[in-house]
């Protein structure tokens, strides 16, 4: 009588055999000793393969999935940028349109200002000095823009579109920065 | 169990798929249960595929975030775990391609050369001593790690994620047949390592 196959004697461990061929099989392991040693081997094997030995995942996958899905800081930054950034537009707009220098409310306290005020003059020179300084760099690096593009779209509009690149790079640095250092924690 | 229709067509919404609709739903406390349910099998797969723990723990929790971020494409027709896992396989598939890793593998024609840890059990196991159950799982299932790539993923697929043949075939992209066979060839070529080394001897 012929040996089973390989194959034969794992279908019969697998149950996948039909029942004719299934009996055949189970006959001729009754008699064949060098098949049954392999059925058995195969046997013990599919064992050990269905008890296999895990390893314990490192407590660190999860924690690190869920800050970097879940992380509640992106919510916090978002909303400091956000304030920043109005922040930011209202004053330049203030400063643009109302020409926060030359506001004649402004040139009024000033003149009037007496001592005891001097600090919120000083503070106004202050944000006004700030102020003049960026519309300067504007300016000049509108003229750029003009030189390389041949394009004006207003030294303003160009200052406001800087701001708010400048603070949606600021956003993204210092979410990363945040992400790099809660990841060392 | 819940069940919904989609289609005209029933879907019965099993555990997987009422924790999937509460994530969908913003509940994050679900997602870590859907993690703490598969995080084992899944980074043991990994682990098992790439023999390397930093990049098995990297690919782990990359698997978690590709899946939440897919997670609205899932259709809840499908089995969710077979969905995941098809993730997770093509994840590996692609490290290993892009790293080729494989050098000490089992051949076909067992012309290799035993590595480390086969030469120092086979000559603790000179001796006729019988050897302890668990013992002969470890050496089985480092053996397994040695299997060539094509049997390993299958073999690992079956034993380590649980899964049937025709949820292998799904997870694969591969013919059911191809799958039993290459199954039965990877059986067949761990049968024979162990042998060798009389392992599965009584």
């Amino acid at each position: 009588m012929e040996c089973l196959k390989n194959k034969t004697i794992q279908e019969y461990i697998d149950k996948s055999l039909n029942r004719v061929e299934s009996s055949i099989t189970r006959d001729h392991l009754i008699v064949c000793e060098k098949c049954r040693t392999k059925y058995e081997q195969y046997k013990k094997m599919e064992k050990l393969l269905n008890n296999p030995i895990y390893k314990e995942p490192p407590a660190k996958i999860e924690k690190f999935v869920m800050n970097r899905l879940f992380s509640k800081i992106p919510t916090y930054s978002s909303i400091f940028a956000l304030i920043a950034l109005s922040f930011i537009l209202l004053v330049s707009w203030i400063y643009i349109y109302f020409d926060f220098n030359n506001n004649s409310i402004i040139q009024a306290f000033k003149l009037t200002s007496n001592s005891a005020f001097n600090w919120i003059t000083s503070i106004i020179t202050f944000i006004s000095n700030i102020f003049s300084s960026v519309y300067a760099i504007f300016k000049v690096l509108n003229k750029l823009f003009m030189i390389i593009f041949n394009v004006n779209i207003g030294t303003q509009l160009f200052g406001l579109i800087i701001l708010s690149i400048f603070i949606g790079v600021f956003f993204f640095v210092s979410r990363i920065v945040y992400k790099k250092l809660k990841g060392h924690n | 169990m819940k069940t919904f229709s989609s289609k005209n067509r029933k879907i019965i919404l099993d555990d997987d798929k009422i924790l999937i609709k509460k994530i969908l739903s913003g509940e994050e406390s679900s997602f870590e249960e859907i993690m703490r349910k598969y995080n084992k099998r899944i980074f043991n797969f990994v682990l098992r595929m790439v023999r390397n723990e930093e990049v098995a723990i990297e690919l782990t929790q990359d698997f978690f975030i590709k899946i939440f971020t897919k997670l609205y494409k899932y259709n809840f027709e499908y089995k969710f775990s077979t969905w995941a896992y098809r993730i997770c396989y093509n994840l590996v598939i692609d490290y290993i391609r892009k790293n080729q890793t494989y050098v000490n593998s089992l051949d076909d024609d067992s012309t290799y050369k035993k590595n480390s840890y086969m030469r120092e059990s086979s000559t603790k196991e000179d001796g006729a001593d019988v050897l302890e159950r668990e013992e002969v799982k470890s050496y089985l299932w480092k053996t397994v790690n040695l299997l060539p790539v094509k049997y390993k993923e299958l073999i690992l697929l079956r034993y380590i994620q649980e899964l049937k043949y025709d949820e292998i075939s799904e997870v694969t992209n591969l013919p059911i047949g191809t799958v039993k066979n290459r199954i039965f060839k990877a059986k067949d070529l761990l049968r024979k390592e162990i042998e060798k080394d009389g392992m599965l001897k009584k």
